[in-house]
């Protein structure tokens, strides 16, 4: 095809794509390095104000009143203001006076504990510890229960495959606030878990009340949700594992968890590798279930911090330098991938 | 028949009976892991709160149709229905009509050009979405663009561009080039054997790409919530205001049949369309 032909052909897309992301990433950087306020200026108002006796006095007083334009609307006034909401976005002084704490009374791990809670108790680093541990807490779970629910799944009849195969797509394909919320649902007050623990004789439990409790129904919903992905992934995988190999294998009179570990997962390597990158991509911006754990205090996400200060806190610029934070992220865990694939088919030019 | 002296034997590839067991417990555990929390969800959405949150829980309960009423024609959540027909179905058509046109010519092309669109698309499709939100919001509010249904559906074909022309040009890999070279030997344009000749024989992928489309601007909370107002939302986005109301019971139970009438589309999807949704998942990712 020629270049020219290519080039119209993808012009739909390019553009879309163009001005829809990329232009409005540029946009992003733009208002993280900008402060705005509304124009402000000092008019004299003069007053009337009664006195004792039916008397009254005028006094003048200067107060700031917005600037308005033509159509009587604020205007508002847009300044470079440099790395400045960066800095505060992340926190520098905070960072400054939790380092400078005078811990001197206590062993070296109670005062390197306190220094983390510290540090995490901060918005972003608050943010970024929660999605870390959720990226990279969840992958391990989402490879492991995705290849053995593919190895059993495998070795069921027909019948019964379908059925467990449309089971699995439900956690991933029903709306994550949904899915957020069916979990959510089983966990309040009285809701069914709670109260079966109590007719079973444990005195009410609040599950939504203490940090453990609702870190774990989050992580668990990170592997609940993604696990279906990989084992479609692997459970596709394992039909192209060679069965003259494993064949060879038995014969050689390796055990069943022998040729698994010998012949299938190595030939599956390549995929554990494509699932845990877009694991890693996806889990990244968590968002769902920390919104509707309502959690902010206990757990929350780079992805929620910038909806946070955005949507509650109607503050753009700030909004803005976390997500340059979240960027730097995301180029951070992609960069090696993107790396890797322009050497491989770059040389090869297809 | 088999011969009567005939012993059976063990078959090389039968399992001892320790694993059978283990690998039914094993999939039972995750069947109900799966299925368990959609279920209950269903079923307490046809109670009443008394008897959707009682000591100790009930499995049987009388029916009620009472929340699915409430929420659907005194709250209006028919609007946000309509809503998220109209935009999920706009959606998908400019999603395909772009994503096939790009796909196709990705697969055709041999140059570095298509490499580098690809790789873009790859960190593109790593953007969270509230990054881009942030840029919007104030854009679309100083322009007057906030809130219309043409920049949400438009907003969605962009985010959803950069895995449907990956996906899309998977497919297209799969179509022999000598099917459009063909064609156009006999005197058909580029575009005439794209129209023509190709895209008859791409239905599978693209409906399969249409599902992934559908899933992303139906599934979508964060940018319909933020960039939409009051009774423009989609149904998942205006599930927002029945959010932590574990104290108000009759909307609790109101925002249980709202995630319900959510549900239901997607359960029938599935059933409908499994095969496609795995063909999706599998493709590309398996083949390289």
């Amino acid at each position: 095809m020629k270049t020219k032909t290519f080039l119209g052909f993808v012009a739909p897309s390019v553009l879309t794509m163009v001005a829809l992301i990329a232009v409005p990433l540029a946009g992003v950087a733009w208002l993280a390095v900008h402060g705005s306020y509304v124009q402000t200026e000092l008019v004299e108002v003069t007053t009337e104000v009664p006195t004792f006796g039916g008397q009254t006095s005028v006094r003048t007083r200067t107060v700031p009143q917005p600037v308005l334009d033509e159509n009587g609307e604020p205007i508002t006034v847009s300044e470079y203001v440099g790395l400045d909401e960066m800095r505060a976005a992340v926190d520098v002084d905070g960072l400054q006076s939790a380092f400078a704490r005078d811990r001197s009374d206590r062993t070296a791990l109670a005062a390197t504990s306190s220094l983390y809670d510290d540090v995490t108790n901060l918005d972003f680093w608050g943010a970024l510890e929660f999605t870390l541990l959720y990226t990279f807490g969840t992958t391990p779970f989402v490879l492991g229960i995705g290849f053995f629910l593919a190895l059993g799944v495998n070795r069921v009849t027909e019948r019964i495959r379908s059925t467990l195969v449309f089971a699995t797509l439900l956690p991933m394909i029903i709306t994550p606030v949904v899915a957020a919320l069916s979990l959510y649902w089983l966990f309040i007050d009285d809701a069914i878990i709670s109260s079966l623990l109590q007719s079973l004789g444990f005195a009410p439990f609040h599950f939504l009340g203490s940090e453990w409790t609702i870190r774990s129904i989050i992580l668990f919903f990170g592997v609940w949700s993604a696990t279906p992905f990989a084992f479609i992934l692997l459970y596709a995988g394992l039909q192209t594992v060679p069965q003259e190999t494993l064949e060879a294998a038995r014969v050689d009179g390796a055990s069943r968890w022998q040729s698994v570990r010998a012949v299938t997962i190595p030939h599956l390597a390549p995929l554990f590798a494509v699932i845990a990158l877009i694991h890693l991509m996806d889990a990244y911006r968590v968002f769902e279930p920390i919104y509707v754990f309502g959690s902010r205090v206990f757990a929350s996400s780079l992805q929620y911090l910038v909806f946070f200060v955005l949507a509650f806190q109607d503050n753009v610029h700030r909004a803005a330098a976390y997500a340059i934070l979240t960027i730097i992220g995301v180029i951070l865990l992609l960069a090696p991938v993107v790396w890797s694939t322009w050497r491989h088919q770059g040389g090869s030019n297809r | 028949m088999r011969p009567a002296h005939a012993v059976p034997h063990r078959v090389p590839g039968a399992a001892p009976a320790w694993l059978t067991v283990l690998t039914v417990a094993g999939l039972g555990t995750w069947l109900v892991l799966a299925v368990f929390p959609f279920l209950w969800m269903i079923l307490i959405s046809f109670r009443t709160p008394v008897d959707a949150f009682s000591v100790p829980p009930k499995l049987v309960a009388p029916v009620t149709f009472e929340n699915f009423r409430a929420i659907w024609l005194e709250d209006g959540f028919w609007r946000f229905g309509l809503n998220t027909v109209l935009v999920t179905f706009a959606t998908v058509f400019v999603s395909l009509a772009f994503g096939c046109l790009a796909g196709y010519a990705l697969s055709r092309y041999g140059g570095k050009l298509g490499l580098w669109l690809l790789l873009a698309a790859l960190v593109f499709r790593a953007m969270p979405h509230v990054v881009l939100l942030t840029s919007y919001k104030p854009f679309f509010f100083q322009y007057g663009l906030w809130s219309r249904y043409e920049t949400l559906i438009i907003v969605y074909v962009a985010i959803n561009q950069p895995f449907t022309i990956w996906m899309l040009r998977s497919f297209f890999v799969n179509i022999p080039r000598e099917l459009d070279e063909a064609a156009m030997v006999d005197g058909c344009t580029r575009l005439q054997a794209f129209r023509h000749v190709i895209m008859p024989v791409m239905w599978p992928g693209v409906a399969t790409a249409g599902l992934f489309s559908f899933l992303l601007a139906y599934n979508d909370f964060l940018i319909a919530n933020q960039l939409m107002s009051g009774d423009m939302q989609t149904m998942t986005a205006a599930l927002g205001n029945y959010l932590g109301q574990s104290r108000h019971m009759d909307k609790l139970m109101m925002g249980i049949a709202g995630a319900v009438s959510i549900t239901l589309p997607l359960i029938v999807l599935v059933l409908l369309f499994q095969r496609y949704l795995v063909a999706g998942m599998t493709q590309g990712a398996v083949k390289g």
